[in-house]
């Protein structure tokens, strides 16, 4: 299996998924049910995640196409484009979703502002995911076009222009005190995130016992922040330089573990088992055992970036 | 400057910068991120307590986690000192380090007062807390933004010998 292989398995989570996920949204509405609605946010935040390897294996594809003479460059540039777009609104309604389902943990029930900023969000995406696989499927489909050539012509913007993969590469790689910036923005993310996870982790193993999960959970807004900022801190990164990041077997490492990561953020809000976990309460050796992985997958993501330029191709 | 050329020169020194071994620089430069995500970042949650995010959690557990945090300090002030002497004679002649070290000094003086000042009160979750423990929890998030970013800049500004 190769990357442009992973790409055309992975390209249909956000494309296909979000339309799922959105049907099912609308449908808890019609029929006033909560657990499909909750349902439906996590399936959000799922694809969210899932799209990161989707958008990078895209990206990876590119690369490794760009000189290829049956392929044209120009379409392949605007399915990037509406795949930045697409993805930048994927990741907002995953963050939305989870937000949603946070709340539901807190309140008991999601605001209704907030569902309604999922369903706009989402309804975004499913358009852009959508316009992304139709240039997608132009790449190497040229059955699907009624006429070629205009296709390679085509200028009309996919995606506000500032929002262009190009766009972003030229602010990224155009001034000198960006990328510095950035890497200062992404230290802090970093540590705002790890604190926190840190600190929900080591109760689950029994750090504060005294304080019940429902309580240290209240934090870990502030940890999906700082994964926020990372997010996009890091994709302005690998938009400015994208061989420096795809073709290198830590960043692979990096984004795997990542994944994983996040699900297991995902995990302790949706999952009962940890909230079962009151004050003074030993949480029980399963819970022990997912938050002592959950640390070591987050120092991983941590090393694996740190290492990102002496393992594999150095900068 | 001289003295800095035998240190940066001596044996330790150069197998940090020159080993060509993964548990050379990369990994004390791992270690010093390590530590400072855990520093920063679990000082930083106490600060975020402290301003009144997560009341429900109670404060006076959260003393637990200060031999963690010194624990850090330590792994982070060691991994550095390891990273500086295998730069020297750069790192200090670049003003961008001593802001560093101010900022790093002044955010683990407010750690301390942290500690003394907070959590030295044995009835921590009974009062409210003092307006003073909001100040040093706001100016403890601004030390470690500022340490995180001089010392970020130091691979950018002023002298810079290549190594990230």
């Amino acid at each position: 299996m190769n990357t442009p292989h992973v790409h055309l398995l992975l390209n249909h989570v956000p494309t296909v998924g979000t339309i799922i996920a959105v049907a099912l949204l609308i449908l808890s509405f019609i029929r006033k049910n909560d657990g499909l609605r909750r349902v439906s946010l996590e399936l959000f935040c799922v694809i969210a995640l899932v799209t990161l390897p989707a958008y990078l294996s895209g990206l990876g594809t590119a690369l490794q196409f760009e000189q290829r003479p049956d392929v044209v460059k120009a379409i392949m540039d605007r399915h990037h484009d509406a795949a930045v777009f697409g993805s930048i609104f994927m990741v907002l309604t995953g963050g939305a979703a989870w937000l949603c389902l946070w709340q539901q943990r807190r309140l008991g029930r999601s605001k209704a502002g907030m569902i309604g900023t999922v369903l706009v969000l989402s309804v975004v995406t499913v358009a852009a995911m959508a316009r992304t696989a139709n240039l997608g499927g132009e790449i190497r489909h040229p059955e699907i076009l009624l006429d070629p050539d205009a296709a390679a012509a085509a200028t009309a913007e996919v995606a506000p222009s500032f929002l262009s993969a190009a766009a972003i590469a030229k602010f990224v790689t155009g001034h000198t005190w960006v990328w510095p910036t950035m890497e200062a923005v992404h230290f802090i993310g970093l540590w705002l995130l790890f604190g926190v996870v840190v600190l929900v982790n080591l109760r689950m193993l029994g750090m504060m016992k005294s304080a019940s999960f429902a309580a240290v959970h209240r934090l870990l807004p502030w940890a999906v922040l700082g994964l926020g900022v990372n997010l996009t801190t890091g994709m302005m990164f690998v938009l400015g330089a994208p061989g420096q990041y795809l073709e290198n077997i830590a960043f692979f490492w990096k984004m795997g573990l990542l994944l994983l990561a996040g699900l297991d953020v995902l995990y302790l809000t949706v999952f009962d088992a940890p909230w079962a976990v009151g004050a003074g309460d030993e949480a029980p050796p399963l819970e022990k055992a997912m938050a002592a992985s959950a640390l070591v997958m987050w120092v991983g993501v941590m090393y694996f970036g740190r290492m990102l330029p002496f393992i594999g191709n150095a900068f | 400057m001289d003295f800095l050329l035998r240190l940066e020169q001596s044996g330790f020194a150069t197998w940090v910068r020159e080993g060509g071994t993964i548990w050379g620089y990369p990994f004390i430069l791992f270690c010093h991120t390590l530590g400072l995500g855990t520093l920063a970042g679990v000082n930083g949650s106490i600060d975020l307590r402290i301003l009144g995010f997560a009341p429900q959690l109670p404060l006076a557990p959260l003393k637990r986690f200060f031999p963690l945090l010194w624990g850090a300090f330590a792994v982070t002030a060691a991994s550095g000192t390891a990273l500086l002497v295998a730069d020297a004679t750069t790192k200090l002649a670049s003003p961008v380090f001593y802001v560093k070290m101010v900022f790093v000094a002044l955010a683990i003086a407010n750690l301390q007062l942290l500690k003394t000042h907070v959590f030295g009160n044995p009835r921590l979750d009974e009062q409210n807390l003092p307006g003073s423990a909001r100040l040093l929890a706001v100016t403890s998030l601004l030390f470690w933004i500022a340490a995180t970013t001089a010392g970020r800049l130091m691979a950018y500004l002023g002298p810079v010998s290549g190594l990230k």
